[in-house]
């Protein structure tokens, strides 16, 4: 109890006495804090929401039977049915329609209700006739039942007749009524619709198969037994119910521990902040310190005042930080489950759950970090000896052998980066990656000291003839007290790092999105069925339109056929194309091989596989590829490694002609439009064909412009990087910050010093020159320390962490200019930093400085 | 866990086919069905099938078995097929179909008395009658009923029924010793006031009975006396007619007694309360309402629905003259649609004792009591 | 107080020696001290600057620890004492009055004279009642809830000794007690160690330039170089 009034009568008090030091540093940490629990927040709610939908749809089945690459025969119900254990089996279709007047892909579920009454429950909305509602369902064709945020967002009314647009055309149904957010009504959070399997087949034009079927046993603990094995033969998979979830789960979670690490710099930033302060009232109470040890404080006693102090400065921001992080978590929200919609998994989250869990994490994270960064200087104040109670000189710390061993620890931190940049990374999360990064940081933070000892020394004769007397003057000070500076320059070097290592990589990943853009998603006009890419379901293409299609001379045609797949747990696709028309008019990305290997490919003596398929799984030219497509073993000889960056996995380009043969014929799913003619006016005649082509079978097609749909992929790419822009801007915003309460610092430290050169006779301008000096130093050393640790850190980004957690890379290339601008822009706001400081220096009088240090 | 508002629509369902009555619609909905207004004439094996077009059809056997050991059995097994939409209504169908597009939806319930052990047990299963998961199909000179792995083939041979549930499961071999039945006018039995009010409906009396029967996981061989109705119908139930109290029973003479009464919600039956009496030769005799007296001597209260059941009878019909006396064999035989929601009817195995026209009798048969829990011409 | 004390000696030291290293030189601070105090007595140490009467000081008040030799404090080897024996030393055994006051400038006069016996682990009402006595003795009880910033010399050095008193020590240290007090002060301060010493029996060892306390010694210790020039006993 005691230590608590200790802590506040000594501790508190002076932290209430220097209230504005110690709000900057708050701040600075609770900016920290509010990015990290936002983004934990944010994807916490990605991830619940997902999880909802995904148990809402699975609901309590024990087993699945899917077909991979294809559907699952009808009659097989029946069959499953009568086996012994089976309790239920029911049939499964989802896929995502939208009103034809346009708007949102929501979920739409076929079932049986009355196969599935004991897997999925779902309740009505409004209270009224549920026997009508159910009975209408499978009597009438074309009635669904709206999931409620469906019907809220779109405004269906029960009885409402709406239009909804798939494959095969647009269909009008009717709203046959409203389902709560239960149950099954939880699927893509309420953004979903149910109807009987029978509308649904007759609606999408699957006849005689179904999505999966989901089974329930009698006791899930047994075997399923050898008959339920039998009648697994022809391809078809027997498998749990949560592999799909799981691996949804997995990749949220992986993209969740990468946003954490971005989202912990700005933590990691402002633990700087906590250390300088700690360490400044430690320095500056020395003596006070002295005193306490000599009316017999303990020397634990006193370790604890200041572990405590970090603590406080740790709730204090965790506490502001909540306020602040429900703010912005609102604009993280939808950038994070629009990215991981993007890159993994449909997601749709509308609200946030209270996530206490998170909460807690960030508290304690919060906490732990503002406590160990006043460890060193709780230690160095426990070491002040009670005898200085007897002195009055001020003591002088950091010599030069310590300088030297944190150069030596810093070197040593960077040179273990390049072994650990090579270690693979755990579930898809590239740990290894990120220790290295937090190596590199702190590496470079612990030469900080030794840098700024070498340009002090360096440059004092230098700025003494340049730049007179202040220069001079900043030099030595900088020079004599590395220890407090270094602090400074660690956050800018964090935060300079992180910028250009964001600048690099967004460029890389850009340019190289770009190339692969031009060539390898070539083509004036897209056409696939309805609804394929957003159900990444790609049923054939009507015939009458292929036949329409190769009816024009003027266009050529690059077919293909799609299949959604996955090789051990990791989802791809299998692309069949025509190579050879390909080949005319776009290119790949080579990262194994070359175009002369087309001819064999055209050959089907093997496939491509995409650099993120090579990852996952492994793999690189000459290994084999073995996968089931529709009860069929299919294996080839990898021939090439490619770089593809469509989201959602890997893929695997295989001939269509081959594919064909060995499949007995194979319908085009897709196919791209090439104008022969490139000269004449190809807009007008790309928007003809367009037009032809939605008289004709408009309802059925989906159709993309070539140009539209190279913009949106770029317009996706940038998307996904909007949040680390936002975690950029505040790990920058609190290195100026930073820097700000630093200088002031000094300045407040040295007000006596000052106070003399001014009383012998120095200017105002002059001590203003220094300080804005002495801020020079700091940014120049930072800068430049940064910018080398953030060359090392885009290469971890590009080629350890975006490998490792996406599975692709880039090719490198620096964006020169946006550095060249933006790194004075850093350098100005960092001597902006430095203004409170140079006013406080020459505002404060003699006497009121002395009040402050006075006792 | 089922929601309830889902069970009880099932409920819904299955009680509207047990009435006789379609899902609670007003009776002008009778529009595109066919209706029963005069004799049925019935053919064989024709007939043992389905007749689409009627709302709602049912195969209904009870039974009472003994085993080797001495052990007795009641037994039921019921399959219900039930037309959502009238036939006309194809014609709005989307073409192609798909193949889960049916009007027709079966049910099928059982039950197990174990009458020593006084316990009872029951299954259920739902399933449109398409892709094999249910209807009913004629081969050749059989007639199959089937939903999932139950079903009752109708064979010039006799009966086969097989059912596997959970808990119990049988197979059985009934071969009847009678022709069937048909009751009312050739088979127009009516149900109300109106002629279109009634169904078609006929019964095997007397199926001597031989077979296996397993309950939680031990195995009986047995041997006894079956009933089997097949009744169709579209009309729901006459309004005021809150239940009936339905008894099919097989005396020690070789005689044989179907006798049900429409309860009034105002108190009394109904006049088209009716029964028939089969002699041992298989001729019939009608019973009409105005020479029955029914009293019921005992009420059983449900300590799962809060139903009050009258569980013990006495039975007098002056012509032909009849007066007996009816008990359960076991109280709670109470039948819960979807395991679950609420009781609404009462089905089991009884016994019966007195005089048949002058002769003193004894006998076995199943009785059915609906209404106790809610008036059956009311929607739920 | 501790009246057995009266006879026993409270401080023996022998070959006392501590030497601080400065830079790659050493300085002598007291070379080879032999010294016998007994309790009770008033003890007044003289001497030039760095003569060596404040390392003498913090050696005997356990703030710095012995290059070589013996001590003993109250029975209590100080050589030979760990850290937490050192700090429960300075908290029971010594109370400490400083030129510069050395009060705590973020606790009020009330706190910094509880602190030594709150961090003995006295109850905070107990502290605080026995912090109310001394200021009161000492004249200081319409100040005790100033800070040390807004008191003069004389307030500070009275908040000093009151501080110094509240652990109730059988010994005070006091090191130039009146170096920044004018004349008047300094005279109250001395006058009120006199009467701790004369009618509470505390041991009191004052480091001195001024002869504001030569009345009242029952002792003279004059050191030089860090060594005993002379020690005369009471006149």
């Amino acid at each position: 109890m005691f230590f608590f009034k200790l802590f506040i009568w000594f501790n508190l008090r002076q932290v209430q006495h220097h209230r504005w030091r110690a709000l900057a540093v708050v701040l600075g940490i609770a900016l920290g804090a509010a990015v990290f629990t936002g983004v934990r927040i944010s994807v916490h709610a990605s991830l619940g929401a997902f999880t909802r939908s995904m148990d809402a749809i699975t609901g309590r089945a024990d087993l699945v039977v899917t077909q991979p690459g294809g559907r699952v025969p009808e009659d097989l119900v029946a069959r499953l049915r009568r086996l012994p254990g089976v309790t239920d089996v029911s049939p499964v279709m989802t896929t995502y329609t939208r009103p034809a007047e346009g708007g949102r892909p929501f979920l739409l579920v076929g079932i049986d209700p009355l196969l599935d009454r004991h897997l999925r429950d779902w309740n009505r909305v409004d209270p009224g006739d549920e026997e009508a509602d159910w009975e209408r369902l499978v009597a009438e064709p074309f009635t669904l039942l709206a999931g409620e945020t469906l019907a809220a967002q779109a405004g269906w009314t029960t009885d409402a007749r709406v239009v909804l647009s798939h494959r095969q055309g647009d269909t009008p149904f009717t709203v046959a009524g409203r389902i709560t957010m239960d149950g099954l009504g939880k699927a893509a959070n309420g953004r979903m619709a149910v109807c009987d399997i029978a509308t649904f087949q007759e609606f999408t034009g699957t006849s005689g198969y179904v999505d999966r079927i989901d089974i329930r046993l009698a006791d899930p603990g047994t075997d399923p037994g050898p008959e339920l094995t039998r009648l697994m033969g022809n391809g078809l998979r027997l498998g749990s119910p949560g592999a799909l979830k799981q691996s949804g789960q997995g990749m949220i979670r992986a993209y969740q521990v990468n946003l954490s690490f971005l989202s912990f710099t700005s933590l990691f930033v402002g633990m700087f902040l906590v250390y300088s302060l700690v360490a400044l009232n430690a320095a500056s109470r020395r003596h006070e310190l002295a005193i306490l040890r000599a009316v017999g404080a303990s020397a634990r006693s006193v370790y604890w005042l200041f572990i405590g102090e970090g603590a406080l400065y740790g709730l204090a921001g965790w506490l502001v930080a909540l306020p602040l992080g429900s703010f912005l978590v609102r604009y993280l929200l939808e950038g994070i489950s629009s990215t991981i919609s993007t890159l993994f998994v449909r997601v749709h989250v509308d609200r946030l759950a209270l996530a206490p869990w998170e909460i807690l994490i960030s508290l304690g994270l919060t906490v732990a970090v503002a406590m160990l960064a006043a460890v060193q200087p709780a230690r160095e104040a426990a070491g002040v000896p009670p005898r200085e109670v007897m002195t009055t000189t001020r003591h002088q710390q950091g010599g030069r052998s310590d300088i030297r061993r944190l150069a030596l620890g810093g070197l040593g931190c960077i040179l273990l980066v390049l072994p650990l940049a090579h270690l693979p990374g755990v579930n898809g999360v590239p740990l290894p990656g990120y220790l290295a990064s937090l190596l590199l940081f702190t590496g470079f933070a612990l030469l900080a000291p030794w840098m700024l000892q070498q340009v002090g020394r360096r440059l004092q004769p230098l700025t003494a003839r340049r730049a007179g007397g202040p220069a001079h003057l900043a030099a030595g000070y900088v020079r004599d007290s590395l220890a407090r500076l270094a602090i400074a320059v660690g956050a800018l070097i964090t935060a300079v790092a992180l910028f250009t290592a964001l600048v690099v990589m967004v460029r890389s990943f850009r340019h190289t999105v770009e190339i692969w853009v031009a060539q390898t998603i070539s083509g004036d006009l897209f056409v696939t069925t309805r609804m394929a890419e957003t159900n990444r379901v790609w049923e054939p293409l009507p015939p009458e339109v292929v036949a329409y299609l190769a009816q024009h001379n003027e266009v050529a045609l690059v077919p293909n056929r799609r299949f959604s797949l996955s090789h051990d747990g990791h989802p791809y696709q299998l692309e069949a194309m025509d190579f050879a028309a390909f080949q005319e008019f776009g290119h790949f990305f080579w990262l194994q091989g070359d175009d002369e290997l087309i001819p064999r490919l055209i050959r089907g003596e093997g496939v491509l596989i995409s650099e993120v398929f090579a990852h996952r799984n492994g793999m690189a030219a000459g290994d084999l590829f073995r996968t089931q497509l529709q009860g069929r073993t299919l294996t080839w000889k990898v021939l090439g490694v490619v770089r593809d960056y469509r989201t959602h996995g890997g893929v695997v380009f295989c001939s269509l002609d081959d594919l064909a043969a060995r499949m007995d014929g194979l319908a085009w799913g897709g196919v791209r439009i090439f104008f022969r003619d490139r000269d004449r006016e190809l807009d007008a005649a790309v928007a003809r064909l367009r037009d032809d082509l939605v008289l004709r079978f408009g309802d059925r097609l989906d159709m993309m412009r070539g140009q539209a749909l190279r913009a949106a992929v770029l317009r996706i790419f940038d998307e996904t990087f909007a949040i680390t822009t936002v975690l950029l801007i505040i790990a920058l915003l609190v290195a100026a910050l930073g820097i700000a309460t630093i200088l002031t610092m000094r300045v407040l430290e040295r007000a006596r010093e000052l106070n003399t050169i001014y009383a012998l006779g120095g200017s105002r301008g002059q001590i203003r020159r220094m300080i804005l000096w002495e801020a020079l130093y700091i940014v120049t050393v930072g800068e430049f320390l940064g910018l080398l640790c953030g060359f090392g850190l885009s290469y971890l980004l590009v080629f350890v962490i975006n490998r490792q957690s996406f599975g692709w890379t880039f090719l490198y290339g620096v964006d020169w200019a946006a550095l060249a601008l933006s790194l004075p822009l850093i350098v100005a706001t960092a001597l902006l930093a430095a203004l409170p400081a140079m006013r406080l220096a020459v505002k404060t009088s003699p006497a009121a400085l002395l009040r402050e240090f006075g006792n | 866990m089922i929601p309830i508002r889902y069970k009880r629509w099932l409920l819904a369902l299955l009680l509207a086919v047990i009435s006789a009555a379609a899902l609670p619609v007003a009776s002008d909905d009778d529009a595109g069905y066919h209706t029963v207004t005069g004799p049925c004439d019935f053919e064989f094996p024709r007939d043992h099938g389905a007749h689409p077009g009627f709302r709602t059809e049912w195969w209904y056997y009870t039974g009472n078995l003994r085993a080797a050991d001495g052990a007795r059995f009641g037994f039921q097994l019921t399959f219900f097929r039930h037309q959502l939409r009238p036939a006309d209504d194809r014609r709005q169908w989307p073409q192609p179909a798909s193949s889960w597009r049916t009007e027709q939806i079966f049910l099928a319930h059982a039950a197990l008395t174990d009458i020593g052990a006084g316990r009872h047990y029951q299954a259920e299963d739902i399933a449109r009658g398409v892709l094999d998961l249910a209807g009913v199909e004629t081969r050749a000179q059989d007639v199959r009923v089937f939903l999932r792995d139950w079903e009752a083939v109708i064979g010039p041979r006799g009966h086969a029924l097989a059912m596997t549930g959970a808990e119990f499961g049988f197979d059985l071999h009934l071969a009847p010793a009678k022709d069937p039945v048909a009751h009312g006018d050739r088979g127009y039995s009516r149900k109300g006031t109106d002629p279109a009010r009634a169904s078609c409906y006929y019964s095997f009396t007397r199926l001597k009975t031989s077979g296996t029967l397993r309950l939680m996981g031990r195995r009986f061989e047995v041997e006894g006396l079956s009933w089997m109705d097949h009744e169709y119908s579209t009309a729901p139930l006459e309004p005021g007619i809150r239940g009936w109290s339905w008894f099919s029973l097989q005396f020690d003479n070789g005689m044989e007694l179907m006798l049900f009464l429409l309860n009034l919600k105002a108190g009394g039956y109904h006049p088209a309360s009716s029964g028939t009496l089969v002699a041992p030769d298989g001729t019939t005799t009608a019973v009409t309402s105005d020479h029955i007296q029914a009293e019921a001597l005992r009420q059983w209260k449900s300590p799962h629905s809060g139903g009050e059941y009258p569980v013990a009878w006495h039975l007098r019909v002056s012509a032909p003259d009849l007066d007996l006396r009816i008990t359960t064999t076991v109280d709670d035989q109470e039948m819960i649609a979807a395991q679950s929601a609420g009781v609404t009817y009462w089905e089991g195995s009884v016994t019966a004792q007195g005089r048949l026209e002058g002769q003193e009798v004894k006998g076995r048969g199943y009785m059915e009591l609906t209404g106790q829990v809610q008036a059956m011409d009311e929607r739920l | 107080m501790n009246h057995e004390a009266m006879t026993d000696t409270i401080i023996f030291a022998r070959d006392l020696t501590r030497i601080y290293p400065l830079g790659v030189n050493e300085v002598v601070g007291l070379n080879q001290v032999d010294l016998m105090i007994a309790a009770g007595e008033f003890v007044v140490l003289k001497g030039a600057s760095g003569s060596g009467k404040s390392t003498l000081l913090s050696l005997v008040a356990g703030l710095d620890a012995a290059t070589r030799g013996q001590l003993q404090v109250a029975g209590r080897d100080l050589l030979r004492m760990t850290e937490s024996q050192k700090t429960a030393f300075r908290r029971d055994v010594v109370g400490m009055i400083f030129q510069s006051f050395n009060l705590l400038p973020t606790l009020s006069v009330q706190e910094n004279v509880c602190l030594p016996a709150l961090l003995a682990g006295v109850p905070l009402a107990d502290a605080t009642r026995r912090a109310d006595r001394l200021l009161d003795w000492l004249g200081m009880s319409a100040r005790r809830g100033h800070r040390p910033a807004q008191l003069s010399g004389g307030e500070m050095q009275r908040t000093a000794i009151a501080r110094a008193l509240i652990s109730q020590p059988p010994l005070i240290l006091a090191d130039e007690p009146t170096g920044n007090l004018d004349s008047k002060n300094g005279d109250m301060v001395i006058e009120r160690l006199r009467d701790l010493n004369r009618e509470q029996g505390h041991t009191v060892v004052i480091a001195t330039h001024s002869d504001q306390a030569d009345p009242f010694a029952t002792r003279f210790i004059h050191l030089r170089d860090g060594a005993i020039q002379s020690d005369q006993g009471p006149c």
